[in-house]
């Protein structure tokens, strides 16, 4: 177990020097530069060089990637070539309103999943486990953007009831700003999740140390819920890894259809400006993100199950 | 005191019958001894003292166990729930997969010892495991220890009944002995053990009512003087001598015109009826072809194929009578089945289209032939592409079955098998070799080949080098080939003879 961990963090650390330089490079490939966009009506070409000068845009890749990794260890992300002010900020500021998001969703998705999960492994191809899988299925197969008008068209603009965007608002005092974004992104996290949940539930209902339980005089419940689960529970962990990456990411047709101030808006904003230490910044902010879950989530399966070994 | 009796108790899958009419009781503190060879109905009678039986098999007759009735003529009843763990404790065979591998192992005892009231300390140290492994998980047991591990739960639930499934398989000789006394000392404080064994040895040293099955019927039972004094199991083919069933005399057969290419070389074979021929060789040796050839697929072939003396012609002009009795299975499962129609209507397809059966009785037949093969009705209603390799192999194995061929040619049909799957296909096989289906196995593992065959035939480069009852061919290989073949079956087993290792473990081909 702890020699698991260890392997697994020494390849956490790994990645993280990888991905580095593929988010520096990456972000480098941009076509054109904040100087160029920014200044090419009113500057000469003079100018604009100069300002290159300035904004170090003139340094070879190499050194402009060390100066950057070095400034990113002592948790400087650079300043936005657009604003002037740090990246850091930036982060900052886009971050909250997507973590909310991303807890608020995981939070009814996860517990409603895991059940679903089971009850329809433990009732596999019975009328249940199709009737949840067709919803589901459905539900994941409308685009987001459909059930956000949808639903913006009832509960805001008929009913009344919910507010349809986030201006002007603020979260603490009124939660229910939450409700209809968290409906849109429900769709689709609870279908992929639970189908995990059913599957690995169906594979562990059929394993002998089951079926050795069940013989053993184990009873039902006792049986789901402390042989079956924990194995059942893995694919779903890996696939809860997987849903919190992409619920971090921003998820771009949402926030842009309830105005809220995410993380997707920025990366979106910082791409268009060609702001390229604000991309750098986000990118590598939300990369190491998606770092440390998959790492969690590797070493909660491990718990879970731990004969699942990295490296052979 | 008796603690369970079982009276006719009949086992049934559709049509098929696994086990007919077998009556037996265990004793406290005897051993009860269930022989016979493998698919003779022992783990399916013996699981019926918790009523468990696979999917689709009926269970009839009455089962008694500690005075409930846990079958009866209806099936199994409600009280079977009761008995399970508390009454009757269940050993299987591979105990090792038996554990779960998210639970340490102490948590599981303590489990079950909350549930039955038994103690713990008292189990593991009757089943000689340190007390200080409580905390461990069970991939951090050897093979051996497992072992322990699940006769430790099984005792925890502190049973009246100790079920052992083949305990002594892939022990040796040291834990075998130690095995047997404390089995002993287990019947010594009054546990009755039922035990089902192909080990005569063990039964011989521990039982004292034997029960001898062959085909899911009783064939004898008594004492331990009903066992026979070989040390093999009376093998019960229908090994009537008499003319062989399928010939094949000076086959050679090439991959081009004009015998350009030759693959196969003035090959001679025979087998009779009931019997099973084994053929092993390389990649590449002439194995497939030689199936292929007999199956009619291959064309570009000379000499002469018999079929009970009567000239067996290529496929396409074969009649269907012809057809039905030649059956090929062959190891690429997959493209042998249309992608677009379920499995279990495919493999029914067989039975309505060579032996003229109605789609119903064919389709009740094909899932009951699946089932016993473990592959589960809502598994086989799906199109092909939705079961694994292994299930594939198994439903293209149950559709040539359904044909109720006289000659049935399997060709690596348990590549993608595990043990258990590779269990349940030898069942099939042995019932189908009882009733009077030659045989012709072919693969590159000489262990498994050894295991099924009667009679091994080894090719090398389109000829064959050496032939010979497995027995022999093991122990006093002459050609090098042979030798080489059996000193791989021996690989991770050396001490064994190959003979006994069934090994699922095959490279995939090409």
């Amino acid at each position: 177990m702890r020699s698991y961990a260890v392997q697994r963090a020494l390849l956490a650390v790994v990645q993280l020097a990888v991905l580095s330089v593929l988010v520096f490079v990456l972000t480098s490939l941009l076509p054109g530069d904040a100087a160029e966009l920014r200044f090419t009506e009113t500057l000469t070409p003079d100018q604009v060089a100069r300002l290159r000068g300035e904004l170090g845009l003139d340094q070879p890749a190499p050194e402009r990637f060390v100066h950057w990794l070095g400034n990113v260890l002592r948790g400087d992300l650079g300043t936005s070539l657009i604003s002037g002010g740090p990246v850091v900020d930036i982060v900052r500021n886009s971050i909250g309103a997507t973590l909310v998001l991303t807890v608020a969703t995981l939070a009814v998705v996860v517990p409603l999943a895991v059940a679903l999960g089971i009850v329809m492994g433990t009732r596999e191809n019975g009328r249940i486990d199709r009737v949840i899988t067709s919803i589901t299925l459905a539900l994941s197969a409308i685009p987001d953007f459909v059930i956000a008008v949808v639903l913006v068209a009832i509960f805001s603009l008929r009913l009344g009831w919910l507010p349809a965007t986030w201006v002007g608002g603020n979260l603490l005092a009124s939660p229910a700003l939450l409700v209809l974004p968290v409906a849109v992104l429900f769709g689709r996290t609870v279908c992929l999740l639970s189908r995990q949940v059913r599957a690995g539930t169906i594979n562990a209902l059929h394993a002998e140390y089951v079926v050795q339980a069940r013989r053993l005089g184990i009873p039902r419940r006792q049986l789901l819920l402390r042989h079956v689960l924990p194995n059942a529970a893995v694919p779903g962990v890996q696939e809860l890894a997987r849903t919190g990456d992409t619920l971090l990411g921003g998820v771009l047709v949402v926030e842009a259809i309830f105005a809220i101030p995410g993380f997707a808006t920025a990366l979106v904003d910082g791409v268009e400006t060609r702001d390229i230490t604000a991309v750098q910044g986000l990118t590598l902010v939300l990369a190491v993100a998606a770092l440390l879950i998959n790492l969690a989530a590797d070493l909660v399966c491990n718990r879970l199950v731990p004969r699942t070994a990295l490296l052979r | 005191m008796t603690l369970v009796r079982v009276d006719k108790l009949a086992a049934t899958a559709g049509s098929s019958i696994l086990v007919d009419g077998v009556s037996f009781e265990v004793v406290e503190g005897e051993v009860t001894a269930l022989v016979g060879a493998s698919g003779s109905g022992k783990t399916t009678s013996a699981l019926a003292l918790l009523g468990e039986h696979g999917d689709g098999v009926r269970l009839g007759g009455r089962v008694e166990v500690d005075s409930r009735v846990v079958v009866d003529s209806n099936g199994v009843t409600g009280e079977a729930a009761a008995v399970r763990g508390r009454v009757v404790a269940y050993m299987p065979q591979h105990p090792g997969s038996a554990l779960n591998p998210a639970r340490r192992i102490g948590t599981t005892l303590r489990e079950l010892a909350k549930l039955h009231g038994g103690v713990v300390d008292e189990a593991i140290r009757a089943a000689q495991l340190p007390g200080a492994t409580l905390k461990r998980f069970p991939h951090q047991f050897s093979g051996g220890q497992r072992q322990r591990v699940a006769l430790a739960q099984a005792l925890t639930c502190r049973p009246k009944v100790l079920v052992l499934d083949e305990p002594s398989t892939g022990l040796d000789s040291i834990t075998r002995w130690q095995l047997m006394n404390e089995l002993r000392d287990l019947t010594a404080a009054g546990l009755g053990i039922l035990l089902l064994s192909h080990d005569l040895d063990l039964v011989r040293a521990l039982a004292t009512r034997v029960v001898v099955l062959d085909a899911g019927r009783v064939i004898d039972s008594g004492g331990i003087d009903v066992l026979p004094s070989s040390p093999d199991l009376p093998s019960t083919g229908t090994s009537a001598a008499g003319q062989p069933l399928l010939e094949a005399m000076s086959l050679s057969a090439s991959l081009r015109p004009r015998g350009r290419d030759v693959v196969l070389r003035d090959v001679v074979l025979a087998v009779r009826a009931g019997a099973c021929l084994g053929v092993v060789g390389r990649s590449g040796s002439g194995k497939t072809t030689l199936a292929r050839c007999l199956a009619g697929l291959h064309e570009r072939h000379t000499g002469r194929i018999l079929l009970d003396n009567e000239p067996l012609p290529v496929l396409r002009n074969r009649t269907s009578e012809q057809t039905r009795r030649v059956q090929y299975v062959w190891q690429e499962a997959r493209g042998s089945f249309d992608e677009r129609r379920s499995v279990d209507r495919q493999v029914a397809r067989t039975a309505q289209r060579l032996r003229g059966l109605t789609s119903d009785q064919a389709h009740a037949e094909a899932v009951a032939t699946l089932a016993r093969l473990g592959v589960a009705a809502i598994t086989a209603a799906r199109p092909p592409s939705r079961l694994s390799g292994g299930e594939l192999q198994r439903a293209a194995l149950a559709r040539a079955a359904l044909a109720n061929p006289d000659v049935l040619i399997c060709d690596e049909i348990t590549t993608a098998l595990d043990d258990h799957g590779t269990a349940l296909v030898l069942d099939l096989l042995t019932e189908l070799k009882n009733r009077g289906t030659a045989l012709i196995w072919i693969g590159h593992d000489l262990g498994l080949v050894a295991a099924v065959a009667d009679e091994v035939m080894v090719l090398d480069a389109g000829r064959v080098v050496e032939q010979g009852p497995p027995a022999t061919l093991t122990t006093e290989p002459h050609h090098d080939l042979t030798r080489r073949l059996v000193t791989a079956a021996r690989i991770g087993n050396p001490e064994s003879p190959p003979v006994l290792t069934i090994d699922p473990r095959s490279e995939p081909r090409r």
